[in-house]
């Protein structure tokens, strides 16, 4: 396990400066700041935020029209490296996110859209609170292959240490980040992590909503306030590629402004 | 390695497909939402294709230290159950004889009792499957969560609901496909060799309900064991697949099928009535070794002699067949 934790985040310090070139709409300059920033553990473009006018409640529905007012910013998606050498390769299928952020009424909303030819979620039925014992009907597993669509917002738990924000690849040990997870069969999920494997979750949820239209996902996560100068980082799950744990598309991480 | 490790020995030639360890095991552990499509226990016919289908040609398990690649299975490799329509044909007056839905595909019992020929005559035996409770589990090395972990007290393997996140890497890396995904609760399950009943003192559902008695459970390092004796001692017992690298915990006895109709009297090995290449791909080459043993001890009990061997395989009682030792392995966890 050790050596291939080594030599993924070489992948990983290697990718972050590379990466960071790759934003859509930087200007060189600003690159080769990007660049700097990232190389220092820091991070480069930053993110607009709208003060919203609307209500928290009117802009949880992604496709409200408050969101179609405000600008939204495309930042490029990564795809992981292939993470086991037991699991097929994949290519890049999905090139960007666009991202819209908002505050209201103390909390931050990110609206994340992108394109995904296929919807892939499972129907999880509604369990009723009867012990599955006491039920003659039982609910059936559909598929046992399918992997779903997913969308997460990482940000780090607390202040730099000794000047650093956590790794992106799940924060590092007395790093933590905290992470907004939804899943397109599942819904919504607060995680923490200290590091690679080392995800849980807390037991908590956050309101989420989604939409899939015209070949895409539209999803509004509520965060607990974010400050200015934060960072935040993105990750889409593609489930057709099979995708989930570190196999994804994601971003570097990008401050608030 | 664990400290001890529990171990099951079924033989073969005494099963008689009845499934009634499959039912013993599904009414215990998987009668739950998300569960239908899961046997922790099966039973299927060989040569067939085996449940989930053609698993032992699917991947997984160890190759020169390295995981091996699989696909996942899907719902219907596992058999999509059906219901049969008997309201709108017996009370609704529909013409037709009664339907299943969904129109089914497969099951975990499809090819039951279809075997193969050799030369003009059929042959196949029933084949019980549980988790192998291995020593060096691939689906254990294959989680990037550190879900599955094995009992250090008694080796028996296990998948904390708790830390899966459903990524089913697990399902990929067995080469038993023995771990099931369960879409509703999000995680994968297997079997759990029974361990609460095991730690009240109690044998596995499966082994107590089998009316063939032809379940042995006990500690393999446990020289009092018939697990200990019929593989260690008598060495009449082997794990499937032993090139899969994970070091099963499950033994069979291998069947020993009787001559063919032309030719009694005759050795097995002379013309065997199941064709030793099938019995050596699913147990390996020591298969052979284990039936001239065998042989050798029928023919002795025949001609007036006693065999310690055949006794023990006759499995007379619980007592003979099980020694569950709850107190043993965890004082022995506890002092480390």
């Amino acid at each position: 396990m050790t050596p291939m934790r080594a030599t993924l985040k070489i992948v990983a310090v290697l990718g972050s400066s590379v990466l960071t070139l790759m934003f859509v709409g930087s200007e060189t300059q600003a690159r080769q700041k990007d660049v700097k920033a990232a190389a220092a553990g820091s991070t480069g473009m930053t993110l607009r935020v709208s003060a919203a006018a609307s209500r928290v409640e009117a802009l949880l529905d992604p496709l409200a029209g408050g969101w179609a007012k405000m600008p939204a910013q495309r930042v490029a998606l990564n795809r992981t490296p292939r993470l086991y050498d037991t699991e097929a390769p994949s290519e890049p299928e999905i090139p960007f996110v666009d991202i819209r952020l908002a505050r209201a009424e103390g909390k931050l909303l990110v609206n994340m859209t992108w394109h995904d030819p296929t919807r892939d979620a499972a129907e999880i039925a509604k369990l009723p609170s009867a012990p599955t014992e006491g039920r003659p009907h039982k609910e059936l597993t559909e598929a046992t292959d399918r992997f779903s669509d997913s969308a997460a917002v990482m940000h780090p738990t607390h202040a730099p240490v000794n000047g650093q924000w956590p790794s992106l690849q799940m924060g590092d040990p007395g790093n933590p980040v905290s992470i907004y997870f939804w899943n397109a069969s599942r819904g919504a999920a607060r995680m923490q992590a200290e590091g690679r494997g080392t995800t849980r979750r807390t037991g908590e949820t956050f309101p989420a909503q989604a939409a899939y239209r015209d070949q895409a996902w539209h999803v509004t996560l509520e965060l607990q306030d974010v400050s200015a100068g934060i960072p935040l980082a993105f990750a889409v799950w593609n489930g057709s590629q099979q995708d989930r744990d570190g196999r994804k598309y994601f971003t570097t991480w990008l401050k608030l402004e | 390695m664990s400290l001890h490790q529990y171990a099951m020995v079924m033989d073969l030639n005494k099963c008689l497909g009845c499934q009634t360890c499959t039912i013993a095991c599904k009414k215990l552990w998987t009668d739950r939402d998300g569960t239908q499509h899961m046997y922790w226990n099966n039973v299927e016919t060989r040569p067939g294709i085996g449940y989930p289908r053609q698993w032992d040609q699917i991947g997984g398990g160890w190759k020169d230290g390295h995981l091996q690649p699989s696909r996942q299975p899907t719902l219907d490799d596992y058999g999509a159950p059906w219901e049969f329509d008997y309201d709108q044909r017996l009370y609704e007056g529909k013409g037709k004889p009664v339907m299943a839905s969904p129109d089914p595909v497969s099951g975990p019992n499809w090819d039951e009792d279809v075997g193969a020929l050799n030369g003009d005559e059929n042959f196949y035996f029933y084949l019980p499957r549980i988790c192998n409770h291995c020593t060096n589990p691939a689906c254990l090395a294959a989680c990037p969560r550190q879900a599955i972990y094995k009992r250090n007290e008694d080796g028996i393997v296990v998948l904390d609901q708790e830390r899966c996140e459903g990524y089913r890497y697990c399902i990929a890396a067995c080469p038993y496909k023995k771990i099931y995904f369960n879409e509703i609760t999000g995680k994968s399950e297997k079997c759990i060799f029974c361990y609460p009943r095991l730690e009240k003192g109690e044998v596995n559902a499966c082994a107590a309900q089998c009316p063939g008695r032809l379940r042995f459970v006990g500690l393999l390092d446990d020289p009092a064991s018939a697990v200990h004796k019929l593989v260690r001692v008598y060495k009449a017992a082997l794990p499937l697949f032993p090139e899969k690298g994970t070091g099963p915990n499950v033994f069979y006895v291998p069947p020993f099928n009787p001559p063919k109709r032309t030719n009694y009297g005759k050795s097995i090995l002379e013309d065997p009535r199941l064709p030793l290449d099938f019995l050596v791909y699913l147990f390996g080459s020591e298969v052979k070794g284990i039936i001239v043993r065998i042989e050798a001890e029928l023919v002795r009990a025949q001609n007036g002699g006693s065999s310690e061997l055949l006794q023990l395989l006759i499995g007379r009682d619980a007592e003979t067949r099980y020694q569950i030792k709850p107190q043993f392995v965890q004082i022995q966890a506890r002092i480390g």
